[in-house]
């Protein structure tokens, strides 16, 4: 069953910026690419090492990891270069009540 | 027996000094100073007047190599590695030449001497030959660039096909992959860029010929090679350098991509003098119904460490690496190679024979990964190790990941040593004791060199034999 989780009020997340959120024992990047919000688990699929918190390239829509450089598209969560072959996770963004919130499960 | 195995067995190459350990005057149009920082990659940019993306993409990578420590596994002679004690940009020519006369005239001299101009007439599609830093020769058949076959030294094939080497460039190996990812990715220079149109099959090799003349030089081609949908390319690269008694270093990047049902096989013949430093940096991408073949060749440097791989990223992709590795006196071969299986019914093999003598280290690193969902994949990993005296070493570090159920896999490791029965057996039939030690290599060895192109097995035996012999009496 879907759990809706908040992330943050959607004035403190503008177009460039990044937010990490916690939910269970899940870590999840969430990006605002231009205005458009996306959401990847942070998690590399190559060694299982962070990713969120790699460079976030806003134009391009990609983040890098920060271990072995793939770079991964934040619209999807596949994969542009290796060694990552493997999609990440990606979740839902909601916006509600001027809240920017996640669809988890 | 009354000569022992130790006496019966040559000193690595021993006749490098003479064929391939020469040195040429050094009449360079610019040479870095030692060292490497920010000024250094800006001026190697500025020199080649490359579009503002890839000075970026060279600045980025220095932060990435100088952010990263050395690496700790594979081999202890890895601490010896000075990264200030390298000269990282050595231009040795104005721009590369499509005929000999171009070439500065004693780097001319050098590659007559290997023989390079007379093997482009006799049986290859195109050659590149670089000195130092950069290709001083580049030429391809007419023909095959009738055909839209493209096939440039890396500096060339940035300036005249940006679009291509920007949608390709760095996604197999991204500059922050290692730290000799990201240092070649900072000071790359030369090396080929291939583009092989849909369909088109190259019939003969095309070869690149890498030589390193200056001491403490560093070389860091780039190499990318492009196989359109339904396309065959083989490359050849080989590689010498002069004896010095101070090191250089030699890391490349290599990147293939073999579209739907192409194949691309890349063979090395690699022979640096055992004052190189060989870190090297390949990886392949196989796409559905594609091939992807490296045949690695190790004999000579002071260090390898390379383990090139496939990616089978399409449905029935397969994968092979054959790997020989001669590791003597002071050398230490850390050779294998990694196949992952990512997509279903893929199939790879992957076989690699090292020898020892002489004290000298030979190991084969590898990875076997089949991942979740890579149903019905296939693989078979055969590693052999021949010790040829009492004081030399082998090791084998096989790593095996299997995500998925539905799989064949196979591993087989052996060592052997050249035992005195076997030399006795030969000699009994009265072969003398040095033939006999190189009938044993040559039959350990002949299911690799025969997948070489005739000309190439021919030198690869003639090498062997080379590092077999002398000692005697």
């Amino acid at each position: 069953m879907p759990e809706i989780i908040d992330v943050c009020p959607i004035e403190e997340l503008p177009p460039g910026e990044r937010r990490l959120v916690e939910w269970e024992d899940l870590e999840i990047g969430v990006f605002n690419c231009g205005g458009n919000l996306y959401a990847i688990e942070d998690r590399c699929s190559h060694d299982d090492g962070p990713l969120a918190e790699g460079e976030f390239d806003e134009e391009n829509c990609t983040v890098e990891c920060p271990r072995h450089g793939s770079l991964f598209d934040l619209t999807t969560g596949k994969p542009k270069t290796l060694p990552a072959y493997v999609p990440v996770d990606t979740f839902a963004v909601i916006i509600e009540d001027q809240t920017i919130k996640l669809e988890v499960e | 027996m009354a000569v022992t195995e130790n006496e019966a067995l040559a000193a690595i190459n021993a006749d490098y000094e003479q064929r391939y350990g020469f040195r040429d005057a050094e009449n360079y149009l610019y040479k870095a100073p030692k060292g490497l920082n920010r000024e250094i990659v800006e001026k190697i940019s500025e020199f080649k007047s490359e579009p503002q993306w890839m000075r970026e993409f060279r600045l980025k990578a220095l932060d990435h190599f100088l952010s990263r420590p050395q690496p700790t596994w594979g081999s202890p002679l890895l601490a010896e590695v000075d990264y200030d004690d390298i000269h990282y940009f050595v231009r040795a020519s104005e721009k590369p030449g499509r005929s000999w006369d171009d070439v500065p005239a004693d780097v001319k001299k050098t590659f007559d001497r290997l023989g390079i101009p007379e093997a482009e007439r006799k049986f290859l599609s195109g050659v590149g030959a670089q000195y130092e830093s950069e290709v001083v020769y580049h030429q391809v058949r007419e023909d095959l660039e009738k055909q839209g076959v493209i096939f440039k030294d890396m500096d060339s094939g940035l300036r005249e096909h940006e679009d291509i080497v920007r949608e390709y460039f760095a996604t197999v190996i991204p500059p922050n992959d290692n730290k000799l990812a990201a240092l070649n990715s900072a000071v790359w220079s030369g090396g080929s860029f291939v583009y092989v149109p849909e369909g088109v099959h190259v019939e003969m090799p095309l070869q690149a010929y890498f030589r390193i003349n200056t001491e403490n030089m560093g070389q860091f081609e780039r190499t990318l090679i492009i196989a359109e949908p339904g396309s065959y390319v083989h490359y050849v690269e080989g590689c010498t350098a002069p004896t010095y008694s101070s090191s250089s270093l030699h890391s490349a990047v290599v990147e293939l991509i073999a579209k739907p049902g192409a194949r691309i096989r890349y063979t090395t013949v690699q022979n640096w003098s055992t004052n190189v430093f060989n870190l090297v940096t390949k990886r392949a991408v196989a796409q559905e119904d594609a091939t992807v073949e490296w045949v690695d060749c190790n004999l000579g440097s002071r260090l390898t460490m390379k383990y090139p791989s496939v990616y089978l990223l399409g449905e029935r992709a397969h994968g092979e690496i054959l790997s020989i590795a001669f590791a003597g006196k002071g050398q230490h071969q850390d050779a294998g190679g990694k196949i992952i299986h990512a997509a279903p019914n893929t199939t790879s093999n992957i076989f690699a024979k090292s020898i020892s003598k002489d004290g000298g280290r030979g190991s084969y690193r590898g990875l076997l990964e089949i991942a979740k969902g890579a149903h019905g994949a296939r693989s078979k990993v055969v590693c052999d190790a021949l010790l040829l005296d009492e004081h030399s070493r082998s090791d084998t570090y096989p790593t095996i990941r299997i995500g998925e159920d539905d799989v064949n896999v196979g591993h087989e490791a052996t060592v052997s040593k050249v035992g005195e029965d076997q030399l006795f057996y030969l000699m009994s039939h009265g072969i003398p004791e040095d033939e006999a030690s190189k009938l044993i290599v040559n039959g350990f060895i002949e299911p690799i060199t025969k997948e070489l192109p005739m000309e190439y097995a021919v030198e690869m035996n003639r090498l062997i034999e080379l590092q077999m012999e002398g000692s005697i009496g």
